[in-house]
């Protein structure tokens, strides 16, 4: 019991630093409900950060009106896009003969923003204690997170899908443009909706200012 | 999805605060003149704020025992606060004294001998010596008088290559420097002001305004052919609606439509040299309906102190803006009590009092400071005049009267900051929004800090550093203890 507690921390902490180990060990010889868990996790864990960073960072890099933070908002931000990534990176797959399965994906895409929460949770603090010639080394850190995450996207699509490093870019680009597409049918189903409930309401009250 | 409800819970927020302004409109005039302020927050939200200004009285042609305003169009100041309406209707200058009353009115000037009267005059202005400038509209020229009222010269119709074989020239607003250049607006003209030197010859145009391009209507252009395309609007360049000039001789000028920059200050080569540094590029509104639109800013009076007012005629607002491009306050408004106006189109600051023209009414509402807008406008004067020790102190009674004003807790910042009191003053520099005044103080704070607590916090390291080598090392020696047991 007591070694798993332990790997539960271990196991990120070593993916990261060492992907093509941590993935391979993820697709084959790992417990996957224990992946899961992390996974799972990783997202929560996330969505704490991004909070606190709204509410909590320093003035100076902070540009978010507080008047108008919604945790739940937040939330959407980090869940919506991982989501969008993983369905889109699932579709795409599919019809690319990826061998990953939908939970491979959707854990290989959390692990790999372990670097994003690790580096920008120490940041919410330190942000309070820095000055403005400073925030050049928050930004540079915000950066360097990004690309270590692009970076172990790719090792984890690779590795799941058993792809060539070309057909992984590829297939990464194709599915920002998938996402692009979710978005926008996403957008136009929920017009559609409004149109139509607008429509129902509207001969509705015809009907009872009629009647 | 995510754009939709962000939308959404824009234009909800958007509407709310639409009403809350309806509502405090609605509540809070009453008929002494008073009428409701408010302003813009860093987050360009509107919040409420103290009046500035007051209406005190009107003054109408029949105060002025003279027949009444007919479409008055423009209005000047003279240092010496004597007040020149130009009362284009009845084709008239009117001037007045400091106390408001009538000194005279001028309708006509002898040209050789003869005889000459102005003819839908539209634009007015005083030099330092008196002499008048007025854009003669409807006759086609400039006619300059002395303070004697004594024709001087009259710009006509000017000739260059620079100008169309069919330029009609309609002069309508008028500046002189004090190098005896004089600045004309005239109608139909894209090119910025025209210049002409002091004998009257027209020399150049200056401080044109951009073209700005639409790219949807740019892509729609490109597609469209040679018959469709001269059927569609061209891309102009927008026209200055107003001109003033400042006593060091820049000319603020304002344009109708809210291009890029509505506002803007020009030096002798036509750049533009206006300071942005405020929460918000001076624009008048920033909440408006779709409907409303933006402001339309119409004219533009610059004070002391770099300070400067702009006037918007769609909602009948002052705006006023310091040096910087911080807005002060706003007040007026489109109504029929005292203190609104019906089509205002001039303004003109008279020390205290700020005068504001109506051409439809034909009457001038005249406004005085209150205690608030007082202290507000010798706050930003003293700290213009570099007088820092002063400035915070009235900043300080500013934000007293009005905690909505971000703006007023820099300037107490600033003096904490020279009184060695960095903590505090970084946190009056946060609370007025001001990141580079923040990061200073913050970094002498910290300095500070560090210096006073150095002893402790080193000697606090050195032992965390010691328990972590010392914890190293047991555990080293443990697992060699149990490896050696294994064996």
């Amino acid at each position: 019991m007591q070694a798993s507690s332990k790997q539960l921390y271990q196991y990120p902490l070593h993916l990261i630093f060492h992907p093509f180990d941590g993935y391979w060990e993820l697709k084959y010889e790992r417990n996957q409900r224990n992946s899961l868990l992390i996974a799972f996790m990783i997202l929560v864990l996330l969505v704490i950060t991004k909070i606190l960073h709204a509410q909590y960072s320093g003035f100076l890099i902070n540009l978010s009106n507080p008047k108008y933070l919604n945790s739940l908002l937040e939330m959407v931000y980090v869940i919506v896009p991982v989501l969008f990534w993983c369905v889109a990176n699932w579709s795409l797959t599919t019809l690319m003969d990826g061998e990953g399965k939908f939970s491979e994906i959707f854990m290989s895409t959390c692990f790999a923003l372990v670097p994003l929460f690790l580096i920008h949770f120490p940041w919410i603090w330190l942000s309070l204690v820095i000055s403005a010639q400073e925030t050049a080394f928050y930004y540079f850190s915000n950066a360097l997170a990004v690309a270590w995450t692009v970076y172990l996207l790719f090792v984890g699509n690779m590795t799941v899908h058993q792809y060539t490093s070309a057909k992984t870019i590829l297939t990464m680009l194709l599915t920002l443009v998938a996402m692009a597409f979710m978005a926008f049918l996403c957008l136009l189903f929920f017009s559609l909706v409004q149109q139509i409930v607008s429509f129902v309401v509207t001969i509705y009250q015809e009907l009872v200012l009629r009647g | 999805m995510r754009r939709s409800t962000w939308k959404k819970r824009k234009s909800i927020i958007m509407g709310m605060i639409c009403l809350l302004l309806f509502v405090q409109e609605a509540s809070y005039v009453s008929a002494d003149g008073k009428t409701d302020a408010y302003h813009y927050s860093f987050w360009g939200d509107a919040v409420p704020a103290p009046a500035a200004y007051e209406a005190t009285t009107i003054i109408t042609g029949k105060k002025l025992n003279t027949i009444p305003m007919k479409e008055p169009s423009d209005m000047h100041v003279t240092a010496n606060q004597h007040v020149f309406v130009l009362d284009s209707g009845n084709g008239r200058i009117i001037e007045m004294d400091r106390n408001l009353k009538l000194v005279r009115t001028i309708d006509s000037f002898k040209q050789e001998g003869k005889e000459d009267h102005f003819k839908n005059p539209q634009g007015l202005y005083v030099s330092d010596q008196g002499h008048l400038l007025v854009a003669d509209s409807d006759n086609h020229r400039v006619v300059h008088l002395d303070e004697k009222g004594t024709l001087v010269k009259i710009v006509a119709e000017p000739k260059s290559d620079l100008l169309k074989a069919d330029f009609q020239f309609k002069p309508m607003r008028v500046v002189v420097d004090k190098g005896e250049r004089i600045y004309v607006m005239a109608e139909g003209v894209f090119d910025g002001f025209m210049e002409f030197s002091a004998d009257g010859t027209f020399s150049s145009f200056i401080g044109a305004n951009r073209v700005q391009v639409d790219p949807v209507e740019y892509l729609w252009k490109r597609f469209a052919t040679r018959e469709q395309r001269s059927q569609m609007v061209m891309f102009t360049p927008t026209e200055f609606t107003n001109l003033d000039m400042d006593e060091e001789g820049f000319i603020y000028a304002t344009s109708g439509d809210r291009g890029k920059d509505p506002v803007k200050k020009l030096n002798a080569q036509g750049t533009d040299i206006l300071r942005r540094e405020g929460y918000q590029t001076p624009q008048g509104d920033m909440v408006y309906t779709q409907e409303a639109g933006p402001s339309r800013l119409i004219d533009v009076d610059v004070g002391d102190s770099d300070m400067y007012s702009v006037l918007d005629s769609s909602k009948g607002r002052i705006f006023t803006y310091n040096g910087d491009g911080y807005l002060l306050h706003i007040f007026g408004g489109i109504g029929n009590r005292l203190g609104q106006f019906n089509t205002p189109v001039a303004l003109e600051r008279a020390g205290d009092r700020m005068l504001v023209l109506d051409k439809a009414l034909g009457e001038i509402t005249v406004f005085q400071t209150t205690e608030y807008g007082r202290t507000l406008h010798e706050a930003v004067r003293s700290y213009y005049n570099g007088d820092e020790e002063q400035s915070s102190v009235l900043f300080a009674k500013v934000a007293e009267m009005n905690a909505n004003l971000e703006y007023a807790y820099a300037g107490i910042g600033k003096a904490l900051l020279r009184q060695k009191e960095y903590g505090e003053s970084a946190k009056y520099f946060k609370r007025s929004m001001e990141p580079k005044g923040y990061s200073k103080a913050f970094l002498l704070y910290r300095k500070e800090l560090m210096r006073e607590h150095f002893s402790w916090m080193m000697s606090g390291l050195f032992l965390a550093v010691a328990a972590f080598v010392t914890v190293i090392i047991v555990r080293r020696q443990k697992r060699r203890t149990t490896n050696a047991g294994i064996k």
